[in-house]
């Protein structure tokens, strides 16, 4: 389903109002947002057939008559994503989402596979947050995940978590450069250990010697440690594309915006106006937003100005395999983790999320699962036989019922454009104004102290970046949507820890000063 | 309370197809206004409204939601354009006898349906602002419309003794029309009525220049502060506590069901059956069952239970019974701490 507008001259160079150069969430935001301050903004997207980035739409496959449409992976969206579901619902875009009711955890070791709920035990808990895990010891499946290991050194976890109460690396520009979540995890005993990574490689599409220990502890912020209601979530009715990027991509051409395919910019060039180059065709204008991937924004910065001092969170490679079975597996939860001997890291029933994959269900009796690969990269680097192989194998050993029951396989590399969550140094890490005047970024890997990640990140970003060139232009800005602040006892928990880290700091000083 | 209870037995053992509260009926989707927040019938969709049924179809459709629920809530569209509505809600109390019967209008055609009015228990009348001539262009009716129905709302305050009901202004908040929510309060504690908030919807979410408006914040924290010192204000603190900052709840869609003018039940709540997506639908028709046990045990094996940890939408109509039932505690301590919260229970919030 080719979306985009051909270009409409062919001459070697175009002005524009304004150019937006990546057509995913990020760039649609903040072209969705001028469009609607009177501006015609220009968005060039590299892809040559989708919209979207990594919440595109993509080619469908056929199964026995029934097509499905594939997309770069099932995406949440979750209670906190408070910027991009307002901004939906202004233009009568908010579709009807899937709610995750509940995520299982299955976890394998060398006494075999075992499975717990953990999700509502969370969100529902009757302990006040950050208290609100307890609640899992409340569940007899849960205690069955554990060894004596992990219930000797549960004072411990929990101390150790409770550290990210007390410190906002996003806010404080905290960006704890080097420690990693390894670090933070390494004296934890086995099975809570994995429960966190299982959790963090979920967030962070990475291993724990990856995750760095700012993005993690802003990652427990935001999704799960202030309130209990933060680990609320829904699941779009259909693929990306579908659900929101193509409706989205219509109200920016109906405002008065523009989208080309196949524009991949390699370089810019800084002037009395900006261009942009796509191969031999140049595009100008007064203001540039950069709302590309991390990776793609150091390469074009890169052959730009030779700047090769500056930081850019990692962008992560994955991949997704998507089975589909002429049965469907006992009632359980649409969606978890596997953690412990696993090669796949979570899973997501599609036939319980998607409309099309829901009436596929209910008229054949068939089932599909998406399940996430997230590295490591000799993993990822296996043949595409082998890795399929150790995920049915892997899945059997969690559904068992299904076995002989696979009726098509279907593996996807995803190229590296997942973010990895970090924060750099302030003078190296590019954030929504640059060092570059009417240079701006957007996307979720920009430095910015919102603590918010992935799709409400790029979203938010894009309004700031809007922002920022709604200013130059003297129009109005766009206010953004609030989070819900932490729950009162968390809240009191974390002004006492500020406070006396605030002490210890100016106790340090004023001894270094007397050592002077 | 025997069913709250009940309810509470549901909910420990993880069931969430809780039994309903109240049923709430539109006996029309016709309407004469043309309400610019409306996002569901309205008179700009009245091409496109379902027919009414006839009397002793609308009284058999009765008769099965009886056979479920006590308390019945008739709206629409506009439920007094239907042609039999002072029959049916006559039947409904004396036939059917519904403990409470409450009547969702907008007030235009009030002095026609008097016949009606000494049926119901509660009438909740629309009303957002006491400025004529914004509220004029609100509804998209001409300003003598307008103060003809102010004046309908005056009048029937006023005879709420001598038709035995209980009248609830329902105001929805939207930036046009925030500045004069305290004058409607106060119109309110004057005329002896209840009044109830709730803040606009767009596409199912509240209005993006309601979330970031500041004086928004401050006028619902400013009607918790009246409530807790005895005013009027319909719906419980932990319902208008939650307006505050729109934060997620627990929705059971099922405590409040909803049939359409045909007969349909909608399941497992409206936006799923709207957006026809697979999560819900019109599963049954009341006409062709007996029971409601008999409509909802199809519906159930139809999209089975209700979803947990939805926020797929932000209503009024859903969040109160929600939070009422999923939060006894939170209600028990409200009752005990403020004796204008002692009113509160489920007639106390307007179902749109």
């Amino acid at each position: 389903m080719p979306l985009g507008d051909s270009p409409r001259q062919k001459s070697n160079e175009r002005q524009c109002d304004v150019l937006i150069i990546g057509g995913g969430m990020a760039g649609l935001s903040a072209a969705l947002h001028l469009a609607e301050r009177g501006l015609k903004p220009l968005i060039l997207e590299a892809d040559p057939r989708f919209i979207g980035g990594r919440l595109a739409g993509g080619e469908e496959v056929e199964i026995k008559g029934w097509r499905f449409r594939l997309e770069h992976g099932v995406h949440g969206v979750w209670s906190q994503y408070r910027n991009f579901q307002s901004m939906l619902a202004r233009h009568h875009l908010r579709p009807v989402f899937t709610p995750s009711q509940e995520e299982l955890w299955i976890y394998r070791d060398r006494y075999g596979t075992r499975k717990a709920s953990v999700g509502s035990a969370i969100r529902y808990s009757i302990f006040p947050a950050p208290l609100h895990y307890i609640q899992l010891f409340l569940r007899s499946r849960f205690w069955w995940m554990l060894d004596l290991r992990d219930i000797s050194r549960m004072f411990h976890v929990w101390s150790l978590l409770i550290m990210s109460v007390g410190i906002d690396p996003f806010r404080e520009d905290q960006p704890m450069e080097g420690l990693t979540l390894n670090d933070f995890v390494k004296s934890w005993t086995p099975a809570i250990r994995a429960f966190f990574i299982g959790l963090a490689r979920n967030g962070f599409s990475t291993h724990a010697e990856e995750i760095p220990l700012s993005g993690f502890l802003a990652f427990l912020r935001f999704y799960t440690i202030l309130r209990r209601d933060a680990w609320t979530f829904s699941y779009l009715p259909e693929d990306g594309g579908t659900s929101v990027i193509e409706p989205l991509a219509d109200k920016v051409r109906e405002l008065g915006g523009e989208i080309l395919l196949e524009k991949r910019v390699s370089r810019l060039e800084d002037g009395p106006t900006w261009k942009a180059y796509c191969d031999e065709e140049a595009f100008s204008a007064k203001q540039i937003i950069l709302a590309v991937d991390a990776s793609a924004a150091s390469s074009i910065i890169k052959n730009s100005f030779g700047e090769n001092a500056l930081y850019f969170p990692r962008s992560l490679s994955n991949a997704v395999v998507r089975l589909w079975f002429d049965c469907t597996p006992k009632p359980g939860p649409e969606s978890g983790t596997f953690t412990g001997d696993f090669v796949m890291h979570n899973f997501f029933w599609l036939d319980r999320i998607y409309a099309s994959y829901r009436k596929w269900n209910k008229e054949t009796g068939g089932s599909a699962i998406e399940v996430h690969i997230y590295g490591p990269q000799e993993i990822l680097q296996n043949a595409d036989a082998a890795l399929l192989a150790q995920v049915i194998t892997g899945l059997y050993q969690a559904y068992p019922e299904l076995r002989g029951h696979l009726i098509h396989q279907h593996i996807q590399r995803n190229a590296a454009t997942h973010t990895l969550p970090n924060l750099g140094s302030k003078d190296r890490h590019l954030g929504i104004e640059t060092h570059w005047t009417n240079l701006f970024c957007a996307g979720d890997w920009v430095r910015d102290p919102i603590p918010s990640f992935f799709l409400e990140r790029a979203c938010a970003t894009g309004i700031k970046a809007a922002n920022a060139v709604l200013k130059t232009r003297g129009l109005d800005e766009w206010t953004l949507v609030g989070y819900l602040p932490p729950e009162p006892f968390v809240g009191w928990i974390e002004k006492l820890m500020v406070a006396g880290r605030k002490r210890r700091i100016a106790k340090r000083n004023a001894q270094k000063q007397s050592h002077q | 309370m025997l069913k709250y209870a009940s309810n509470l037995i549901k909910l420990a053992r993880n069931d969430r197809h809780l039994n309903p509260q109240v049923a709430i009926y539109y006996v029309t989707t016709q309407c004469n206004l043309n309400c610019a927040y409306c996002e569901d019938f309205g008179a700009r969709r009245n091409d496109h409204a379902e027919p009414p049924r006839r009397l002793d179809q609308a009284m058999q459709i009765l008769r099965v939601i009886r056979s479920g629920a006590d308390s019945l809530f008739i709206t629409g569209g506009e439920p007094l354009l239907h042609p039999d509505i002072d029959e049916l809600l006559r039947r409904a109390e004396h036939e059917l006898k519904f403990r409470e019967i409450t009547l969702i209008t907008n007030g235009f055609l009030l002095s026609k349906h008097e016949a009606a009015l000494s049926a119901v228990d509660r009438l909740i009348v629309s009303l957002d602002s006491l400025n004529a001539e914004n509220w004029s262009q609100t509804i998209g009716i001409p300003l003598a419309s307008t103060e003809s129905i102010y004046n309908n709302i005056c009048n029937y305050a006023m005879r709420q003794k001598e038709f035995g009901y209980q009248m609830m202004v329902n105001a929805v908040l939207s930036p046009e029309t925030l500045s004069g929510a305290e004058a409607l309060l106060e119109f309110c504690v004057e005329n002896h009525l209840l009044i109830s908030f709730s803040p606009q919807a767009v596409n199912n979410w509240v209005r993006y220049e309601l979330i970031i408006s500041s004086e928004y914040k401050v006028l619902i924290e400013k009607l918790i502060a009246y409530k807790k010192r005895g005013a009027p204000i319909a719906g419980s603190m932990a319902y208008l506590q939650t307006l505050i900052d729109f934060r997620p709840y627990d929705c059971y869609p099922t405590l409040a069901p909803r049939i359409m003018p045909n007969g349909d039940l909608t399941y497992p709540c409206r936006p799923f059956e709207k957006a026809n997506n697979g999560q819900g639908g019109r599963p049954v028709n009341l006409l062709d069952v007996k029971t409601w046990d008999e409509a909802w045990s199809k519906a159930r094996a139809a999209y089975g239970q209700p979803p947990r940890t939805c926020h797929s939408c932000f209503q009024q109509c859903y969040i109160e019974p929600s939070l009422m039932q999923s939060q006894p505690l939170t209600f028990l301590n409200e009752y005990l701490r403020y004796p204008s919260s002692r009113k509160g229970n489920l007639k106390t919030y307007a179902a749109g």
